[in-house]
């Protein structure tokens, strides 16, 4: 019965998707009934999952149609769910769940909706498929229709005028990387006659050829598009700024995972190449260039969403470095973080969609002081705020954390001082990151109120559902750490790790003995630093005695009370002798400063960024090329 | 763990002893001393060492007001948030051979605790609705990103010297290191770092020349202009505490391991040997030096401070 699950979840769907685009004329409640309620049921099936796969350590394997190995040659195409698969299954089925939910509320004033609804199931749905499945070109298949989908839906509001230039662009670009990774497939059937990732992971056997490592350069180069690694990340700003922000949400919390997740199971599993120091520089230097970039980018930014979007790019750099490390802490820890970066960064931008829809704009210029008319959007954001600067307790500080740790340690023991400036570069971004979040606070939730902004009002309770949920899971994620390492994190890390058990259960027992196939040793990481919980709740409480001693003092306790009615200027702010003129300090007049001294690196920056296509594939065409080459001449 | 005496001794730790009384105690003794040797350095008599103690007492006594433009809840609990942060983070600094919390000091954790009293200063400023506060917890946040680089550096040139090949970021191993092997201040790869600390001390409590977040003549003390009453009085106390804690942390890395092992008399040298850093880093920079601008102060961190702390981190990876 369990070995369904994963297929059904995925053709569940895709039948939703068939099934909005027949039915979804009749009436809205049809349309939407079959959206959530399919997705309800995906969620369902997959959280069923974590029993089996995650505590009891089996890796579910389902030959389609029953089209089981014959004479050694995996000829069906065969969906195989080990921990990772299923790690990253749980990130995404959460994501569309609650995007799903949050769209409900979100999409009130758009038309098409139907529309929207096929596509948000295609694309949920060929997410999941692409992490959940065990052969190649099934992974591609779900890869192009990953793209399409989200092509299409980055053009959804195509009122704006950015909507049709970043589908364009992402289109294009998203094509580059498929071909890419095309290209790498047909070369890995050419050598191995097969398309099941286990079966193809035993026959090269971590021994590379001219061949096989033309393949593994184009496919990470491919799937490095999907992950918007820099120099590839140039589609993502603009394709996250113009679509709404409930498939932002979608782009950031899976399909950029997505990415992540074919990058471990390439470099880890099929290509089991993790042992090359080569093959771990080059993986660190691109994170942590990514990382730095996404984070200076960011700062400069005057947009809401496209802030968020540079972030998007920013974090995963402490992904790829993290697993770039090739050590057990490393997988560990880039899981982490990148589990984290679902989580606080869907938060970020659905706080984003919610300011969207109540104010209509997400410049940073024009916003201002939304904190006392939104105050659960305001404790959302800062809660995913604290958590993307990593502050502790929540969870953002618990996985950067992590990640310092396992890069400092590959630093020490390799003394390779490359891997050093990683950790200087990630600590450096860590406060970047924290400054352009402030800059956000200042610029959207406190100081004064824009006067056109007057009368705008909290979003409705389904928006704010979606929001409340995500904070929670922040938290909890940050408080109870050791357990998600313990039911989460350590089973995926440790199946990435241990291939004998993956290339056994798909192609029979004794299959990978008989190919020389030896895994890299687990070693559990150990965590013993801190209880964040009795920190906790020690600062909650002496919070709150003291907050509630000053605010109801007994001699400022006439001073306290908001001054309604009679106008007194005791309570108004001053500026420049002038009283209550709207004198907000908005978005892009922050750290100016920095910006002086940083001047010619934005110079050169913005020149990049130029926003012609034509650039942007040259860009990623030149980095595929230094990356194959990299791999020719250090991994024969 | 959590039986009722460990609570207690938990509660006793945030609360007394190093928590949140005794860092307030040594922070406004500090923040006296430091305004009675610049006022001497400048041929003044300067106020009585308890001045700092006194001001305290008279703004917990004031009333409190909140403009039109602020979020109450924010506006209020952000002195606080830095408060209970700064008197927790005491716990984590080894106190000659004294730990409060025993294995869980790590230099990550102190590094990220010391920012938060910072971002409350920053949130705090920024719910009061001015303009001016608006500059302020600009800069503040520019001076933040200008220190934290060389303060990382110099924490990773720490732990690769105590560590070796090994990876030690715990706070009691260096303090255990520098018992056995001496004080890190003593090995002549260390000295850049250790000037390199002495220069992120005054920028992270903000003291002359890098008090341009709170720079009274241009900008009214920044994030401070609309507190008044008790919240400012947290504010003030905050930095005062933050003297303590940037000395003691300094302390603790690089004049750690020479304790008595009787808590009264290593708290009692723990003082003494951060009143003369604060001497040293604070006032006597303050007498003698004018307020930078925000460009210059970040150009000058991530030059020079930053080069002096490197230099310290490459002559320890080779092994220095």
């Amino acid at each position: 019965m369990i070995q369904h699950f994963p297929v059904m979840a995925v053709m569940l769907l895709f039948l939703g998707a068939f099934l909005v685009a027949i039915f979804g004329r009749i009436s809205p409640f049809i349309r939407d009934g079959i959206a959530i309620l399919t997705a309800t049921i995906s969620l369902i099936l997959i959280y069923a999952l974590i029993k089996p796969v995650m505590i009891d350590g089996q890796i579910i394997s389902y030959w389609m149609g029953n089209w089981e190995p014959v004479e050694g040659y995996a000829i069906g195409i065969g969906y195989e769910v080990d921990a990772l698969g299923l790690f990253f299954g749980l990130l995404v089925v959460t994501t569309f769940w609650l995007s799903g939910i949050y769209s409900l509320g979100y999409l009130k004033k758009d038309a098409n909706k139907m529309h929207y609804y096929t596509l948000y199931l295609m694309l949920s749905a060929s997410v999941l498929g692409l992490v959940l499945t065990g052969d190649l070109f099934n992974m591609f298949i779900m890869i192009e229709i990953m793209t399409f989908a989200s092509v299409a839906l980055t053009a959804f509001r195509n009122k704006q005028d950015i909507a049709l230039e970043a589908a364009f662009k992402y289109l294009v670009l998203g094509s580059i990387g498929s071909s890419m990774t095309l290209a790498g497939v047909a070369l890995i059937y050419r050598v191995c006659h097969t398309l099941n990732m286990a079966q193809i992971s035993s026959i090269i056997g971590g021994q590379f050829n001219l061949t096989t490592i033309m393949a593994f350069g184009l496919i990470v180069s491919g799937l490095c598009v999907k992950s918007y690694i820099v120099p590839f990340h140039t589609p993502a700003a603009d394709a996250y700024t113009a679509a709404p922000t409930s498939i932002s949400m979608i782009f950031s919390g899976m399909v950029n995972k997505a990415g992540v997740y074919g990058i471990i199971r390439m470099v880890y599993v099929v290509f089991r190449a993790m042992d090359r120091s080569s093959l771990q520089t080059l993986l660190v230097v691109f994170g942590a260039v990514t990382m730095f970039v996404g984070v200076t980018m960011a700062l400069a930014q005057h947009d809401f969403k496209r802030l968020l979007a540079f972030h998007s790019i920013s974090q995963i750099g402490y992904v790829i470095t993290a697993i770039g490390l090739g050590t057990a802490l490393g997988l560990n820890a880039g899981l982490f973080h990148a589990m984290n970066h679902t989580l606080f960064k869907g938060l970020l931008f659905l706080t984003a969609g919610a300011v969207l829809t109540a104010t209509g704009t997400t410049n940073l210029d024009k916003l201002g002081g939304l904190s006392k008319k939104m105050p659960v959007t305001t404790v959302c954001f800062l809660v995913g705020a604290f958590s993307i600067s990593g502050l502790p307790p929540f969870n953002g500080f618990a996985s950067k954390w992590m990640v310092y740790q396992a890069i400092y340690e590959k630093a020490s023991s390799s003394g390779n001082f490359l891997f050093a400036a990683a950790t200087i570069t990630a600590l450096i971004v860590s406060v970047m990151t924290l400054a352009s979040f402030i800059k956000v606070t200042q610029a959207v939730f406190f100081g004064q109120v824009n006067p056109e902004h007057s009368e705008v009002s909290e979003v409705p309770f389904i928006m704010q559902l979606p929001m409340v949920i995500m904070a929670l899971l922040c938290v909890a994620t940050g408080l109870f750490y050791n357990k998600v390492q313990e039911f989460l994190l350590a089973p995926a890390a440790k199946a990435a790790l241990s291939v004998t058990n993956y290339i056994d259960r798909m192609m029979g027992e004794g299959y990978a003995e008989s190919a020389g196939v030896a895994d890299i040793l687990w070693q559990p990481a150990s965590f013993s630093f801190w209880n964040p919980l009795v920190w906790l709740v020690l600062f909650v409480v002496i919070f709150l005695a003291v907050y509630i001693a000053i605010a109801t003092g007994r001699k400022n306790r006439g001073a306290i009370l908001e001054n309604g009615g009679a106008y007194d200027p005791k309570y108004a702010t001053f500026f420049s002798g002038e009283q209550e003129e709207f004198s907000q300090v908005g978005g892009s007049d922050l750290f100016w400063g920095f910006k002086t001294d940083w001047k010619g690196y934005y110079k050169v920056m913005q020149g990049l960024h130029s926003g012609i296509v034509t650039d942007y594939a040259s860009y990623i065409v030149m980095a595929a090329a230094v990356i194959i080459l990299v791999m020719f001449i250090c991994m024969r | 763990m959590l039986n009722i005496t460990n609570i207690l001794m938990l509660l006793f730790f945030v609360l007394v002893f190093p928590g949140a009384l005794f860092t307030s105690a040594v922070g406004l003794w500090l923040a006296g001393v430091d305004r009675k040797v610049v006022a001497r350095m400048q041929h003044r008599i300067g106020p009585p060492i308890r001045q700092p103690l006194y001001d305290f007492l008279k703004l917990l006594g004031k009333e409190t007001i909140i403009p039109h433009a602020a979020n109450k809840t924010v506006y209020l609990g952000a002195p606080i948030v830095g408060f209970i942060s700064l008197a927790m983070i005491m716990l984590f600094i080894p106190i000659m051979g004294f730990t409060a919390v025993s294995g869980s000091a790590d230099l990550i954790v102190i590094l990220y605790l010391i920012t938060i009293p910072g971002v409350a200063l920053i949130v705090g400023g920024s719910s009061s609705g001015s303009p001016y506060a608006g500059i302020g917890i600009s800069r503040e946040m520019v001076t933040m990103m200008a220190y934290e680089l060389p303060f990382v550096l110099v924490l990773l040139a720490v732990a690769r010297k105590v560590g070796g090949g090994a990876l030690v970021f715990s706070m009691q191993d260096i303090a255990a290191w520098q018992a056995a092997n001496g004080s890190l201040l003593f090995h002549w790869s260390m000295i850049p770092a250790a000037l390199a600390m002495l220069l992120v001390v005054p920028a992270e409590v903000g003291t002359q020349p890098f008090d341009v977040a709170e720079a009274e003549t241009e900008i009214c003390e920044g994030p401070l202009v609309e507190y008044s009453g008790a919240p400012l009085g947290l504010f003030k106390l905050n930095t005062a505490m933050k003297m303590f804690v940037m000395s003691g942390l300094f302390t603790a890395l690089f004049l750690g391991g020479l304790g008595t092992g009787i808590v009264a008399l290593d708290a009692l040298i723990f003082v003494l040997i951060c009143t003369l850093v604060v001497i040293l880093c604070i006032s006597t920079i303050h007498a003698v030096t004018a307020r930078l601008k925000i460009e210059h102060l970040f150009k000058f961190y991530w030059t020079f401070v930053a080069g002096l702390a490197l230099l310290s981190l490459i002559l320890v990876w080779c092994g220095l």
